[in-house]
């Protein structure tokens, strides 16, 4: 060791803080709701991780486990699922859009919740319209679970290169994002498609024209 | 003709150079720094091999894993054991052992690196003497969670009744790849707060994803105030507040951000960059902003720290300083350093005295960039 790095583990602690402030390791009393949308030409993805306090845990395991056996079911799971995604609104160009479809979601055990490190994550896609190219805007609105949850919401860098993000508008709670977008025409076929079928093409058509006539 | 073909060689000989001045500049080293970092890429595998030679079968079975496997992405904010950590925890080890992993630590991080580091620890070991716990909510295996008043530990990781614990001896180091020159390996320390994950390949290092976080953000260590985050803190007020209002109209959020956007798990994803573009600041002003992204990159070994900050400015136009909160030094503040190459989140928790940040290569997390090369 280098000297003067290693430092013997007796410590004099005075804590600059107040000794009687309980220490949270995570978040206690907040739901979080943290949602990544992903804008492409057509459609929207959504990633939504939901990890509720410790100290609201037991109010989502009541929201959750519907019978109370201690267990998730399947169709418990889905129905909470389905709840908030009915609960996350989507508009493009002021119309509203009116279906996501769950891709995938994950449950963490009921006793993950009890300890504040349960994330559930919901995987969606909503099917955009046929959009003219230009300027477009989606608003985002998650409306789950209003009381004592925060938010974030954010647009991914789009993976198609005919998407380009120009601003991210939100309410200050982040519960509203809209996301002004342009979308650019589909380019058309490449040179580096049509030149070599375009170049055969012209081959055969000389090979033709050259090609000695027979006289009967 | 002579004339020709010497304006033709030297021609040849400019290109020539600037071909190679090109490459060195993507792959972010001159030669002279590739053997600096090579070499110390040598005394860390060095150091790696002492601490293996001081451990016995199964203490190196447990600190090995191999570099494809998902040990990579096992990290966490968390204490033990809500998130469970696997490799050697310093508590398990001998004297000796302890005395390796800290000295394989010294040299894989820079002087400033390994200070916060043991800050970080030395912040969790204030809060398992302060005898903290954090609460249980019930369930098979709760038991209320409480680190019992003198801090003993019950059992290797776990507090009394399977509680959450702190402390010195709660962290863990893994070796993810076996410890080479000229293969991928990863150094991978990390514990409550603390996520440490070097990546290293010969002259090629990348610390992405980091996360150095503080509770408390400030404590008393013999007679002397440490702030394990402290410079991180300071240099970000000090940058939104030289900021004229123009400035700060473009660099403010005007909403809440009350966590790490970024943070564990959320590996291969980008978000749109918001806030102010560091072209728009002035020349002062974007000194002020390195100064403050050199806290995280400044973590590892100054011979790997140098040629990422060279590739980080080169990035300029495309960098982003955002920030949400108030701008009153003292205030819980979130904000945000992103790049082309770089994300840097710092997340007070709802209070000033608990701090998440994150840090990240959206290209080179893990060493992504160097299994392509």
């Amino acid at each position: 060791m280098r000297a003067g790095r290693s430092t013997p583990l007796a410590i004099v602690l005075t804590t600059a803080v107040a000794a009687s402030i309980a220490v949270s390791a995570h978040r206690r009393d907040e739901y979080l709701q943290a949602a990544r949308l992903a804008v492409e030409p057509d459609r929207v993805e959504l990633q939504l991780d939901l990890t509720p306090g410790i100290a609201v845990a037991d109010a989502t395991i009541a929201d959750l486990d519907r019978d109370r056996d201690g267990v998730l079911s399947e169709g418990e799971k889905r129905t909470y699922v389905g709840r908030v995604l009915d609960a996350v609104v989507l508009e493009l160009d002021g119309r509203p859009i009116l279906h996501w479809q769950s891709i995938e979601s994950t449950f963490p055990g009921l006793n993950d919740f009890r300890r504040g490190e349960g994330t559930i994550q919901l995987h969606a896609v909503a099917t955009l319209p046929h959009q003219r190219d230009g300027d477009h805007h989606l608003a985002f609105r998650n409306t789950n679970q209003r009381d004592g949850s925060v938010y974030l919401a954010n647009a991914l860098v789009p993976k198609s290169d005919r998407v380009t993000i120009t601003a991210q508008r939100r309410d200050p709670a982040q519960r509203d994002l809209t996301i002004d977008y342009v979308l650019r025409a589909a380019p058309g076929a490449s040179a580096a498609t049509w030149l070599p079928g375009a170049l055969t093409g012209v081959a055969i058509l000389a090979a033709l024209l050259m090609r000695p006539s027979r006289t009967v | 003709m002579h004339s020709r073909l010497r304006i033709a060689l030297v021609a040849l000989a400019g290109w020539f150079a600037i071909v190679t001045a090109t490459a060195v500049a993507q792959r972010g080293a001159t030669p002279a720094s590739a053997g600096a970092q090579t070499t110390v890429t040598t005394r860390i595998v060095a150091s790696a091999q002492a601490l293996l030679n001081t451990l016995d079968d199964a203490g190196r079975a447990r600190v090995q894993f191999p570099f494809d496997g998902p040990q990579k992405t096992r990290w966490s904010n968390l204490p033990s054991p809500m998130f469970q950590r696997t490799g050697l925890r310093l508590g398990d080890l001998t004297s000796t052992q302890r005395a390796a992993v800290m000295n394989l630590l010294s040299i894989a991080l820079s002087r400033d690196g390994y200070r916060k580091a043991t800050d970080i620890m030395r912040g969790d070991e204030v809060l398992r003497k302060q005898g903290s716990s954090v609460p249980r909510g019930g369930g098979p295996n709760a038991g209320g969670g409480a680190v019992n008043p003198g801090g003993q530990l019950a059992g290797r990781g776990r507090g009394p009744g399977g509680g959450v614990v702190f402390g010195e001896d709660e962290y863990y180091l893994a070796f993810v790849g076996t410890p080479s020159v000229t293969t991928p390996w990863m150094l991978q320390f990390g514990g409550h707060h603390l996520a440490i994950n070097l990546t290293l390949l010969g002259s090629q290092a990348t610390m992405a994803p980091s996360l150095p976080a503080a509770q408390p953000a400030s404590y008393t260590f013999e007679g002397q105030t440490i702030r394990p985050l402290g410079r991180e803190n300071d240099k970000a007020f000090a940058l939104i507040n030289a900021l004229d209002p123009a400035q700060r109209s473009q660099a403010i959020l005007g909403y809440r951000v009350a966590d790490l956007v970024l943070g564990p798990g959320q590996e291969g994803r980008t978000i749109q960059p918001e806030g102010i573009r560091a072209p728009a600041l002035s020349a002062s002003q974007q000194t002020m902003l390195w100064d403050l992204v050199k806290e995280w990159t400044g973590i590892m070994n100054d011979a790997f720290a140098e040629p990422r900050m060279a590739e980080l400015r080169g990035n300029l136009n495309d960098t982003y300083f955002a920030w949400s909160g108030p701008t009153t030094n003292g205030s819980a503040a979130y904000f945000r350093v992103q790049g082309p190459t770089l994300v840097i989140e710092y997340a007070p928790q709802s209070s000033v005295d608990h701090i998440h940040t994150i840090y990240r290569d959206p290209t080179n997390d893990y060493g992504a960039k160097f299994a392509r090369r």
